[in-house]
Parts: C-alpha cells; sequence; structure tokens
C-alpha cells in the first residue's frame, strides 16, 4: 500500500478552524452539536475527516460554508479562519461572496444535487454570473474549458443537456466542475463518491486529485470510507459525537491508531479475505433460478423505442443454510433479478423454483401462499417501514394475511425482536424512534415472521456506518445458522460479499459472467469484469482491521 | 415530444365525441315529452306539435343525433326557444365579458398569490407565513358576494373611487373596462389568491428542502434568484394545475359575481336559460363549458412537458 506522505509543514495554511462550537438553537443547555473541534489545512493537503453518521462531520463543513440550517443550528463559539478573516463574523452578503471563489464544496448525492430543470452548461455558467461580469462568448468558453479539465467527453453536447441525461458519474463531475471553475483555495468533499459504483469512485477520486494538482487545492474530504481514506489522505481527523478524537497523518493513523474509537472503526471495516468456507449443502437447493428474462419494453404507437434487456439468462440455486451474493454496478440487473424472485415485477421468461414449486407464472391469487416462503429486506431501512405504524404493527401484517390469529402473532412478534436484539417494549414503538441498525433489525425481523425458506437481502446493510454493518452482518449469520435460511445477498460493496457470502454470482448489463464460490471469485478472478471491480475497491492492499499490508503477517 | 403533443390532441376526440352524446341525450331521454318540458304547463296542441317540428321530435333517435351532430359540425347550435336567435350569436355576445373577467382575475391571482407563497415557504413558521396562512383561510371562507357587497361598499359608495357596477369592452375604452373590471376581479380573486397562495407555500416547501437548493447557495448564488430560479420552476407543476383548473372553473363559475357587478356575461346568460328552460342554450352551454375544461387540461399537460424537460410522455 502506498499512502501519501508530502509534508505541509511549509506551505500556508488556507483554513484553520479554532475551536469551533456549533449547538441547537432551541435547545442551548442541550450538548453541543461540535464541540471545540479545531483543524487546520494547508496549500494542496487533502484533510479526510471520518466517524460514523451522526459524529458532525457534515456540520463541521456546512459551518465553513455559511450553510448550517438556519433557525436550527449556529455557531456559539471558535474561529474559522480563511484568508485571515473569521468566516464566523462575516455578514450574509460578504459570506455568500466566498462562496464558490474561495470555498466550494460538493455533495453526496449527483442524483440530486443539480437543479433537474436547468440545463448543466447554465448551471456552469450561473457560478461565473454571480461572481464575476463578463460576456456570454466568454463565459461560455470558460465553461466549456472546465467541462474539458474534468473530462466529461463531448462537451458541446454535455453543455445542453439535463441533469437526468447523464450518468451519475458525469454529474459528479459537473459538480465538481462547478466547484472549481473559479479556483478556489478549498474545496470541501462531503462524500462525493459514496452513491457512485466503485469503479466512477475510482475516477472521480483520481479526478480530484489531478485538479488539486493542478491548483493547489486545499481539500476537506468527508468520507465514512477507510478504503478511500487510505487511498487519498495526507492528514485524517476521526470524529466522534461531536469532537475530534484523534489526528494524525494516513499512514501513522492507520498502522497505529491510538485512540480505542478509531481502533475500533478500523477493525469494522470488513476485509477483502474472504471467510473461511463452509462444509458444502447436503440438502437439495430451496431456490432455483432458471434462464431467468426481464425486458422493458415500451409500448407507443409514434415512438418505438429499444427493449431493454435489464436481466437475460440468469441462472443460479442456493441450497439451505447458504448464502449467495450477487454483486455487481448499478445497472447490472442485480436489483431486477431479486424482484422477479420476490415476483415484485413479473419476469419475462424463465423458471423460479422455490421448494420446487415454479412461481414465475403463478397468478397473483396462486402466488400468495407462497409468499411466505420467500422474503425480501430492503435498503433504506427509513423508508421501508410504514412510519405511522407501531413496530408490532409492521411486524404481524404478513402473520395477518397468511391467516394467523392475532394474539398468537403478537406473541411471536415479541419473540421475534428478542431474536434480532431489540427489547421487547419495542412492540409499541414507532420506526423513528429507533436508529438505522435498529430499524434494519426491524425489517429483518419483519422478513423472518414469514417463516421463510429464502431471505433477499437487496443492499440490506448498504446505508449503515461500517460498525453498525458488521452487526447486522453477524445477525443474519446467527439467524441462518438457527433458522436454517437460505440467503440471497445482493450488494454492490465486494468487501460486504467476501465476509458473508458462500458463493459469489458476479453481474455486468443483465447478464452472468462469473459465478464461484466467494473465495475464489475474490481471489481468482477470471472475468476482465471482476478484475475491474476488484482493483477499483480503494484500499484493497491494507488489512485494515490488523492495521498493516495485506498479506504481511 | 411532437409525437406526445398530437397524441395528447388526438386524446381530446373521444372525450368532447362522449360530451356530445350525453348533452343529446339530455334532452331526449328526460322523461315525458321534450316538447311539453319546453313549452311548460299552459302550452296548446299547435304550440307542442311546433316545438316537435322544430326540434325534429318526430324523427327517430338515430335520424335526430346524425342531424344534431351535422348540425353542430357546421357551428350551428340551434335556435333559442325564448329571443328566436341563433345560439351561437348569443353566445358570442356574452362569452367576451366572462372571458375578459376570467383571464384578468386568473393574471391578477397569479402576480398576488405566487410571490405571496414563495415568500411564506422561504420565511416558514414566521409571522409572514402565519400571515399568508391566515389570509388563505379568509379567502376559502368568505363568500363571494360578501366580499363583493364589502368592496363595493369600501371603493364604490365610501371613497367613490369606481362606479357601482357594469360593463365595458376593454376593445371600446381598456380604462373605463378596467375600472369597472377590477372589483369583480378581486372579488372573483379572493379565493383563487387563498387557493394558488398555499398551493405554492406547499410545493415550495418540499423544493427548498432539496439538495439542489444547497447547491445553489453553496454557489454563492443570491437569494432571491434560489427562489424564483432555482425553486419556482421546480415548484411549477402542481401550481400550474391549480391555476388552469382555476381558470376553468371561474369560466364555469362567475354567475354571482356578475349578478353582483351586472356584467352581461355567460353566467348569467346560463341562469336565465335554465329559468326559462331554454334548452338549446342550456345545450350550448353545457357543450360549451365541457369545451373550455378539455382545452385548459390539454394546455396544463402541455405546459408541464415545457416546465419540467423529465417530463416525457
Amino acid at each position: 500500500m502506498q499512502f501519501k506522505s508530502r509534508k505541509f509543514d511549509d506551505a500556508p495554511v488556507v483554513l484553520d478552524i479554532k475551536n469551533l462550537t456549533v449547538g441547537l438553537v432551541d435547545n442551548p443547555q442541550a450538548a453541543p452539536v461540535l464541540d471545540h473541534v479545531s483543524l487546520q489545512i494547508r496549500k494542496g493537503e487533502t484533510a479526510c475527516l471520518v466517524g460514523e453518521s451522526g459524529s458532525g462531520k457534515s456540520v463541521t463543513s456546512l459551518a465553513v460554508m455559511g450553510l448550517l440550517p438556519k433557525g436550527a443550528l449556529a455557531a456559539t463559539g471558535g474561529r474559522i479562519e480563511l484568508d485571515g478573516g473569521n468566516l464566523l463574523e462575516f455578514s450574509p452578503t460578504r459570506m455568500r461572496e466566498m462562496r464558490a471563489r474561495r470555498i466550494s464544496m460538493i455533495f453526496q448525492e449527483p442524483m440530486t444535487a443539480l437543479n433537474p430543470v436547468m440545463r448543466v452548461g447554465d448551471q456552469i455558467g450561473e457560478v461565473l454570473d454571480t461572481h464575476a461580469r463578463m460576456p456570454a462568448k466568454e463565459r461560455r468558453a470558460r465553461v466549456l474549458d472546465i467541462m474539458g479539465q474534468v473530462h466529461l467527453p463531448d462537451v458541446e453536447r454535455i453543455y445542453r443537456s439535463y441533469p437526468h441525461q447523464l450518468s451519475g458519474g458525469q454529474r459528479q463531475r459537473i459538480m465538481i466542475a462547478m466547484a472549481l471553475v473559479l479556483e478556489p483555495q478549498l474545496l470541501i468533499a462531503d462524500e462525493p463518491t459514496t452513491a457512485l459504483d466503485v469503479t466512477t469512485q475510482q475516477q472521480i477520486l483520481s479526478l480530484i486529485a489531478e485538479l488539486q494538482e493542478k491548483h493547489g487545492t486545499a481539500v476537506l474530504f468527508i468520507t465514512h470510507d477507510m478504503g478511500v481514506v487510505a487511498e487519498i489522505a495526507d492528514t485524517v481527523h476521526v470524529m466522534k459525537q461531536g469532537e475530534i478524537v484523534e489526528q494524525a497523518p494516513v499512514e501513522q493513523l492507520l498502522r497505529r491508531p491510538r485512540q480505542e474509537y478509531t481502533r475500533q472503526l478500523l477493525t469494522a471495516v470488513p476485509s477483502l479475505v474472504p471467510r473461511p468456507s463452509r462444509l458444502a449443502a447436503e440438502s437439495g437447493p430451496v431456490l432455483e433460478v432458471k434462464r431467468l428474462d426481464k425486458t422493458y419494453s415500451t409500448p407507443g404507437i409514434f415512438v418505438r423505442r429499444e427493449p431493454t434487456h435489464a436481466a437475460s439468462d440468469v441462472s443460479f440455486e442456493i441450497a439451505r443454510g447458504r448464502t449467495l451474493g450477487i454483486v455487481g454496478e448499478s445497472g447490472s440487473g442485480k436489483s431486477t433479478v431479486a424482484r422477479c424472485i420476490m415476483r415484485l415485477v413479473d419476469p419475462t421468461d424463465g423458471e423460479i423454483r422455490v421448494d420446487g414449486t415454479d412461481i414465475a407464472t403463478l397468478s397473483r391469487r396462486r402466488l400468495l401462499p407462497h409468499r411466505k416462503h420467500i422474503q425480501i429486506v430492503f435498503q433504506d431501512p427509513f423508508r421501508s417501514l410504514n412510519p405511522r405504524w407501531t413496530i408490532g404493527r409492521s411486524l404481524i401484517e404478513g402473520p395477518l394475511n397468511m391467516g394467523e390469529d392475532r394474539a398468537k402473532a403478537m406473541a411471536r412478534a415479541a419473540e421475534l425482536l428478542a431474536l434480532v436484539g431489540l427489547p421487547d417494549d419495542a412492540v409499541s414503538r414507532y420506526p423513528h424512534q429507533f436508529s438505522g441498525g435498529q430499524r434494519q433489525r426491524v425489517a429483518i425481523a419483519r422478513a423472518i415472521a414469514m417463516e421463510p425458506d429464502v431471505l433477499v437481502a437487496d443492499e440490506a446493510v448498504s446505508a449503515l456506518d461500517v460498525s453498525v454493518q458488521a452487526q447486522v452482518l453477524d445477525l443474519l449469520d446467527e439467524l441462518q445458522h438457527k433458522l436454517g435460511i437460505a440467503i440471497l445477498f445482493i450488494t454492490h460493496d465486494l468487501r460486504v460479499a467476501a465476509q458473508i457470502c458462500d458463493e459469489v454470482v458476479v453481474m455486468q448489463r443483465g447478464r452472468i459472467v462469473e459465478h464461484d464460490t466467494a473465495a475464489n471469485v475474490l481471489a481468482n478472478p477470471q472475468h476482465a469484469y471482476t478484475r475491474t471491480l476488484i482493483e477499483a475497491a480503494p484500499g484493497r492492499n491494507w488489512d485494515f482491521a490488523n492495521f498493516r499490508e495485506l498479506g504481511s503477517a | 415530444m411532437l409525437g406526445y403533443i398530437i397524441r395528447r390532441i388526438l386524446a381530446v376526440i373521444p372525450v368532447m365525441a362522449i360530451v356530445a352524446v350525453f348533452v343529446f341525450l339530455l334532452l331526449r331521454l328526460t322523461p315525458g315529452d321534450p316538447a311539453a318540458i319546453i313549452a311548460g304547463d299552459s302550452a296548446t296542441p299547435a304550440q307542442l306539435e311546433r316545438i316537435r317540428e322544430s326540434l325534429g321530435l318526430n324523427e327517430s333517435l338515430y335520424v335526430q343525433f346524425v342531424t344534431w351532430v351535422g348540425l353542430l359540425m357546421k357551428g350551428d347550435l340551434g335556435t333559442s326557444l325564448i329571443s328566436s336567435t341563433a345560439v351561437t350569436s348569443m353566445i358570442g355576445q356574452r362569452i367576451w365579458p366572462t372571458f375578459n373577467i376570467a383571464v384578468l382575475t386568473i393574471i391578477l391571482s397569479v402576480l398576488i398569490a405566487v410571490p405571496m407563497g414563495v415568500v411564506a415557504a422561504w420565511r416558514h413558521r414566521t409571522w409572514v407565513d402565519y400571515a399568508v396562512m391566515t389570509f388563505s383561510v379568509l379567502g376559502f371562507s368568505i363568500p363571494v358576494f360578501v366580499i363583493g357587497y364589502i368592496f363595493i361598499q369600501i371603493f364604490s359608495i365610501e371613497l367613490r373611487w369606481l362606479p357601482v357596477q357594469g360593463y365595458a369592452a376593454p376593445s371600446e375604452d381598456l380604462g373605463r373596462f378596467l375600472a369597472r373590471a377590477i372589483l369583480p376581479c378581486l372579488t372573483l380573486a379572493t379565493i383563487y389568491v387563498a387557493l394558488i397562495a398555499r398551493m405554492t407555500r406547499a410545493s415550495m416547501l418540499e423544493v427548498l428542502g432539496e439538495d439542489y437548493i444547497r447547491t445553489a447557495r453553496a454557489k454563492g448564488v443570491k437569494e432571491n434568484i434560489v427562489l424564483f430560479r432555482h425553486a419556482l420552476r421546480n415548484a411549477a407543476v402542481p401550481i400550474m394545475t391549480i391555476i388552469g383548473t382555476g381558470f376553468a372553473l371561474l369560466i364555469g363559475g362567475v354567475v354571482i359575481t356578475e349578478s353582483v357587478f351586472n356584467i352581461p356575461g355567460i353566467g348569467r346568460l346560463t341562469v336565465d336559460a335554465i329559468l326559462a328552460r331554454d334548452y338549446p342554450v342550456i345545450q350550448a352551454m353545457i357543450l360549451l363549458t365541457s369545451a373550455i375544461y378539455v382545452f385548459i387540461n390539454l394546455l396544463i399537460d402541455l405546459s408541464y412537458t415545457f416546465i419540467d424537460p423529465r417530463i416525457r410522455y
């Protein structure tokens, strides 16, 4: 692993945050959201701010931008120095002039961070209009120039495009172009690659590094991904509950973390080394998928679009008590396969055998009794539970539909909550009273309430912090032991797949390109696409949990 | 895009055909003899026969329909039973006052309501927001005729700024038109201001929480540009829907205001026709109002594709 090891002691300080404290406006007595946060970034340096959700990473960045949510959060102490001035003392107008000129920011979700009804060229041009007067022709030339610098292809066409016509990676390039067009001294990047595929992530990370090199920009990079940290950081600042608990150059932090919390964070990072293989299944398959096809075509009188092959010729099987992973990037068809198996969408062709019965073509009514054999857990635990229903009501809905007695279902709901490690008074509480990890436990309890043979987990841990992720993965493993369920685990994250799957299927453009044991796929990939995926995984040569290079035991 | 517009326009045909059949059957399928209903209780047999003759009621239903549609295509909506003038020319005279009042009302409503809604959303949960919401509730709950008479009392009788009632065509004298139209338009506008301001506020509140608004602020864009360029256009689809439906309702629902302000529009024409059982006029009015609704809905649907480039059918 090659860490960055440049020294910045001689470089001028760009951003100097001193004892910054941010508190709730409504409740000044409450514990501060940021508590005496201090950090310095020098010209050309990349400082990574890491920590779990809720640790105050984004609040720090918004405070620097002067964009703390009005009426909710406010800085109550400390200084944010940039260019010799204290940003906290600036008037709103002066602060507005700083944005995009001196400090820029790019955000996590390129899908939603651009105005959907404005052409992207105009959105970049607006930065120039706001801060510098220039003739239309010159403005256009500068926009096209920066679009070229972020390596967008066919800039003339993209200039006129709307955000929805671009891919996630292209949109993030537009965001970066917008942030850097006025060559600010400081770029704040708030999880800019979290929503992107690994291969796109790699490209965006090297783009940011390239432009930083070229313009000498200081970068404050917020992330929860230790792999990304290992790749790009010069210095790392670890945040926990509004405080910075450790600051160190990247290699020192990853090799010799001083704080217990940092050690915990690093230990929780799932390893790319696959779990030890388990005994092969003794029973036959409980889920068989044969030559599954899903084609989306758009019927139209005047327009005929090419049909989209979301999944073609997908075949695999899972035995009781085993876990099969489907790995692939967005648009690879992995979620389509999950939805077909659940019959949430109807497959175009092929067989889906659950316990020997082909459910691919059953009518809605005939399908109903088979639904209980196969259950799903979705990605976003915040949106997959009805916010106005108690946990208990969500848990018993399925069993009641299957004709179970209400009292019995309620008693079972309490048992299930204990099984997934939640207190039994959770039955009468509402989803908003739980954390993300707890909600995902509820979602799992809801799925196993039906006593399924197969559990489909569609990116079920992708929205969770690493430490919580590890706990939920352990829970799934434990449930599998106790109940003998088969798990179909859909993920874009190779590290997670390595930790939980017996077998891995790699999908690309709706087709399976590789199918083997997890150990073989990860250690000895056969297909070029699988190799690309593995090589793009950030920090893949570092064994985070053991603070050393991979394979240097 | 063009394909969508053509398809959407073609879809108007079946809707209007169904309305036409309904309007035709309305008279023919009413229980009893339509001629007797039209003529009233004190008609002589000779009068009845003349009415039957003039409506073609002695022919078979099928022949009657074909004849009626044929005339409709030529723009002949029949003759009023009361005034014996052509229905088309009656409507032609009366539609312009109504139309002018409706257009002015909608323009006024939009100019007042949209900024109100935007500011209320921007200053969410402050006194500005509460004031706008209070006005909205009042605008909804006070009957139109009460507001009309209050305006007349204040502006015409007490202050003597404006005439009490009446109408003048804008083509003849724009000043006279505005002087007479402003009160009825303001009266009508109260409810639409309430409605549009509320919808604007709700839609803007949602949009102001979006990531791209944060992006715009991070670019250093001025707050008024954030609100009107970035947020309002994204919030525009539901607002357009309300404005469009509001306009269609206005054309159909101006009866009270036209009565209060004594304006010779189609609202009063309709009331008079219903009271006098002038069936050809009633039929024509139903057809006309349906056509206006269908046409405005068409415009609303087409406007979506211009507001939001993601909407492609």
